[in-house]
């Protein structure tokens, strides 16, 4: 078989045509980008400036945590902000927990591969299939070593404040992201308190932490969710 | 025959062979491009049934055949992008390519996803149409969830575009959509392994199979390649196409050529010279064996159009059996001394050299019939060869050739007939029947050894190096493997589209199992019209009462113009693959799409991604109307078993019809005799070949066909002259051992070939010649010996 294989025939490496970018560029950004973001924070060893260190250093003593959260979301094409809130659980290096109390109740894994719906009764239903995203689950793994190659190639990050009261901001390198984001705005202490997004359409999403704590053990259904052994 | 007709004979056949060199010159150097056919692919024969199948094999290895793929890698992201900056500036400075693309052009994205809204009510992912299709679906909430979505919504189709974010999903899972490249920097670039690999593609002005594109592109390749690989030092170029194995598949033939037309030329030149003691039957018997191998070559090519690789191989190697004939010519003459008249010498040697002939033009009248463009170029290219030879020994010699000879070098002669003298009693009478039982015996474990082999590899084995690049290069980009496929064929557009939906439902079953990576085919891109109605038919209940539509959406906080502006877009119109293709999109897919004719219908391909067993691929097909899995390797094994099974029967064959040629002219009770030293020397051959362990394959066959055919020679060539050489015992021999060893100089040189076809082909002859030379002093009765 190999030798009729390796004779170069058909898949096209046409379909990276110039379509593709932008939209791949989206995906990666729509799922995961913040969430990389997420990762990277509570991740140690930055090489970059001081405070960026200290703060990834500071986050990264919390491998698995718990927090409230409140998201709310105003966009033009909507007449009134729309609020969400529930709860979080956030392990490094294997995703999120994302758990909506109010207006719905809905409880989605996400995670650097996949995005999965869990229901009441503990199945779990694959909310979208694309593979695509397994790019991300990369650019974490890469991250989760220690290299924030990934996300500086991406943006220019800005730190400020201290220690004990930061901010980050991330602002697209690429053309292509630039297209579609705006920023991104982190804000902590000893634990990441705020996620601000804006994209180019004037949409803005704030999230708020609050209650903010260690995870402790995790039962059988979140580690499933997240892949944990 | 008078003086003047033997040089008139000559002189005609002489002209007409500087004709036959002229023309042979001209179609394979004087014109633009050379015939020597490179695209490996193109000797392999038809496997499909389905004609349709087989256009679709062609077209999917053309689609990217004039296409180069580079993979520039390196540890560090900025000498990476950079290194691949400078590459593709340095190709495209020449002129061998047509385009070399790695900076992506400015891209707007609304451009892409405005054609696609009229569409956004008949395109729906399998989730979103199994939500939808659940009994308990919720508008209010689907909305709800959709806008509070975490971190981002709606960006790429705007979110008052798609309140439901059904086109947004169905856009995601977009072939274009799921590559692990992505733009960054305006270069498409993959990082994985602590390494940033970067994509530049080329296109060649010409035909990746053209040996100056070829020879152009590599060096322009090589030249950038060097020039990066030291402005970045640790840089790691990867590349692929059609090209590199083209090229490498021909400096391998060459090198072979070189190697065995050079080391039997020159075997064979210091064999003639030792035995004959004189350069003139030296440059005589080249002389005719060129005829025969250029008149071979121009025929092959008058013929085919082109000539194949291996038969270039082959026919270098063709060298050692043609110049069989002036050797027995040469010999005849030798042996005559002083006595030696041309005539009467032509007259003597004709008909052994006649059956001779005879009985080799059987042998590859066989091998041409098979069905495999190859092997009848092969059997084309020998039996013009021979028989060209073989006249040229009838009408050039004797002219060129009058004066008497030196007689045999005395140590040859006597070489011979000590080794005669050794043989003959041991294979004549009951000693020779007891030691041929006793040999059978011996070669029984061997045969009982024997199995085969029927991989398409034996013909086609591209260097490792290309094909671990290859393989890097699709572990990088997600390219699939390109030769297995699925063909859809149906009546018309959509019932292609509706059996190629069927299939990939199967294929995602199969995904979702983990058996395969995924697949790409046009129905996940443009689904069939009854597929989109049915998507429309979902969502209509949503649209049956406009008012209720419109406060699902104003309660989730839309804004009433654009609510307005969704609602009256329902409930558009279905995507259409014809207008589909002719988009921008559709360009890297399009040649997944068949045109059809009336005869035919439409088809499209369907590609597999991920390494997976034919038969799991042949299952998910079962039972589809249209649909056949065509892979063009398996076909190819298959032929290869099939005809290796009937091989072993033409041998037969070709001995029965050796039987009556040799009954007639030796008498029925003198056959076996004959017969035994070429039946025996095959028969060694196969029990060594078991010992070695060695798997038979169609090629093997093929081999012992022409061991045959020269064994026999060797038996007649023997029989024929021993009468008129008894003044000078082991004279005889000596001429048949000459053949024998010429042959064994050439054919036996293809044991060291590169192409495995070829190996086993020389291997194969290697031990038959060498068996039957050992075994051919017994087609001659004992009694003549002592006489």
């Amino acid at each position: 078989m190999r030798g009729v294989n390796s004779l170069p025939t058909a898949k096209p490496l046409g379909r990276h045509s110039r379509e593709s970018g932008n939209d791949r560029l989206l995906q990666m950004f729509i799922r995961c980008s913040v969430l990389a973001l997420l990762l990277i924070c509570f991740n140690a060893h930055a090489q970059s400036p001081d405070l960026l260190h200290s703060i990834l250093n500071q986050l990264s003593q919390h491998t698995a945590v718990r927090a409230n959260f409140t998201q709310q979301r105003q966009s033009p094409a909507l007449t009134q902000p729309q609020i969400s809130s529930g709860q979080l659980l956030f392990v490094t290096g294997h995703g999120m927990l994302w758990q909506v109390q109010q207006p719905y109740q809905q409880s989605l894994a996400l995670t650097g591969t996949r995005a999965l719906r869990i229901d009441a009764k503990g199945h779990m239903q694959l909310v979208h299939s694309e593979r695509g995203v397994s790019q991300i689950s990369q650019m974490l793994q890469g991250m989760l070593t220690g290299q924030l190659d990934e996300v500086t190639r991406q943006f220019d990050v800005r730190a400020s404040g201290s220690a004990s009261q930061w901010n980050l901001h991330f602002t697209p390198k690429q053309a292509r992201m630039a297209q579609v984001l705006k920023g991104i705005q982190l804000d902590g202490g000893v634990y990441l308190q705020r996620i601000r997004i804006d994209t180019q359409d004037g949409m803005q999403t704030d999230i708020q932490m609050t209650d903010t704590h260690d995870a402790g053990p995790l039962n059988a259904l979140e580690k499933q969710a997240l892949g944990l052994p | 025959m008078t003086q003047p007709s033997l040089w008139s004979r000559t002189g005609w056949f002489a002209a007409v062979a500087l004709l036959v060199i002229l023309l042979g010159t001209w179609l394979l150097f004087g014109r633009g491009r050379s015939p020597i056919q490179t695209d490996l692919l193109a000797m392999l024969p038809a496997t499909e049934r389905n004609p349709m199948a087989e256009v679709a094999a062609q077209q999917l290895a053309h689609a990217n055949g004039d296409r180069v793929i580079v993979l520039v890698a390196h540890a560090d992201d900025d000498h990476a992008k950079a290194a691949a900056r400078e590459l593709a500036q340095m190709l495209a400075k020449d002129k061998v390519f047509a385009s070399v693309t790695a900076e992506l052009p400015p891209f707007d994205l609304q451009q892409m996803i405005t054609p696609y809204l009229a569409h956004r009510f008949t395109l729906l992912t399998d989730v979103d149409r199994q939500a939808l299709a659940q009994p308990g679906y919720d508008p209010q909430q689907a909305l709800a969830q959709r806008i509070n979505e975490p971190f981002v919504t709606g960006i790429g189709v705007r979110l008052q575009d798609d309140p439901f974010g059904w086109l947004q999903h169905w856009l995601e899972q977009q072939p274009w959509s799921r590559s692990p490249l992505l733009p960054e920097d305006n270069l498409l670039t993959a990082h994985r392994d602590d390494r940033s690999y970067v994509l530049i593609t080329a296109t060649l002005h010409g035909s990746s199979y053209d040996d100056a594109i070829q020879r152009r592109a590599w060096s322009a390749l090589d030249l950038a390649q060097g020039a990066i690989e030291h402005d970045h030092p640790g840089t790691q170029v990867l590349r692929t196409g059609a090209l590199f194995y083209a090229a490498s598949a021909r400096s391998d033939a060459e090198r072979d050529v070189h190697r065995v037309g050079l080391i039997s030329t020159v075997g064979i030149a210091l064999l003639l010279l030792a035995v004959f003691r004189s350069p003139g039957p030296l440059l005589l018997a080249f002389l005719s064996t060129a005829i025969g191998i250029v008149a071979a070559a121009t025929a092959s090519v008058l013929v085919f159009g082109q000539i194949y690789l291996l038969t270039l191989v082959f026919g270098a190697a063709l060298l050692g059996e043609a110049v069989d004939y002036s050797i027995q010519y040469l010999t005849a003459r030798a042996n005559a001394g002083q006595a030696w008249e041309p005539r009467r010498g032509l007259r003597q040697v004709r008909p052994a050299l006649l059956i001779a002939l005879g009985t080799s033009l059987l042998g590859y009248a066989l091998l041409g019939m098979v069905p495999f463009p190859a092997l009848r170029q092969m059997a084309c290219f020998a039996m013009v060869g021979m028989t060209v030879a073989c006249l040229s020994v009838f009408f050039l010699l004797p002219a060129l050739l009058r004066r008497p000879a030196k007689p045999l070098s005395g140590v040859s002669v006597r070489l011979a007939w000590a080794l005669q003298r050794a043989i003959t009693p041991l294979v004549s009478g009951w000693s020779g029947i007891a030691l041929a039982a006793l040999a059978l015996l011996l070669a029984v474990p061997g045969w009982r050894q024997l199995h085969h082999d029927d991989d398409v590899h034996l013909l086609i084995s591209p260097p490792a190096q290309l094909i671990a690049q290859e393989k890097q290069i699709r572990d990088v980009t997600g390219l699939g493997n390109g030769t297995q496929f699925y063909l859809v064929q149906g009546d018309n557009q959509e019932q292609v589209l509706q059996r190629e939906e069927a299939l990939e439902q199967r294929l995602q079953a199969m995904t979702d199992a983990g058996q395969l990576q995924g697949w790409l085919g046009l129905a996940g891109m443009v689904p069939s019209l009854q597929r989109q109605h049915a998507n429309q038919a979902l969502l209509a209940p949503l649209f049956a009462q406009p008012d209720r539509m419109r406060q699902w959406l104003h309660g989730a906080g839309f804004r009433d113009a654009d609510i307005d502006r969704f609602i009256q877009a329902w409930p558009g119109t279905p995507l259409v693959l014809h207008d589909w293709l002719k988009t921008a999109v559709a360009t890297p897919f399009r040649y997944l799409w068949m045109k059809g004719d009336e005869q035919h219908g439409s088809a499209s391909l369907v590609l597999p991604q991920g390494d997976v067993s034919s038969d799991l691929l042949k299952q998910a097909a079962k039972d589809l109307p249209g649909v056949t899995l065509v892979d063009k390797a398996a076909g190819v094994s298959h032929l290869f078993g099939r005809y290796r099974h009937y091989a072993s029967l033409w041998l037969l064959a070709a001995i029965m019809l050796i039987v009556p040629v040799f009954g007639w002219r030796y008498g029925w009770h003198s056959v076996p005799r004959v017969l035994a030293p070429p039946v025996f020397g095959m028969g060694f051959t196969l029990a060594a070949l078991g010992y070695l362990h060695h798997p038979l394959t169609l090629f093997h066959w093929m081999a012992l066909m022409l061991v045959l055919g020269v064994g026999a020679n060797y038996a007649v060539f023997l029989r024929e002259g021993e009468p008129y050489v008894t003044h000078r015992p082991g004279a005889m021999y000596a001429s048949v051992l000459l053949s024998a060893i010429t042959a064994l100089l050439s054919f036996g040189l293809l044991a060291w070939s590169s192409m495995p076809a070829l190996r086993d082909f020389g291997l194969t002859l290697l031990l038959g010649i060498g068996f039957t030379a050992l075994l051919v002093p017994a087609s001659v009765p004992s009694r003549n010996l002592s006489s």
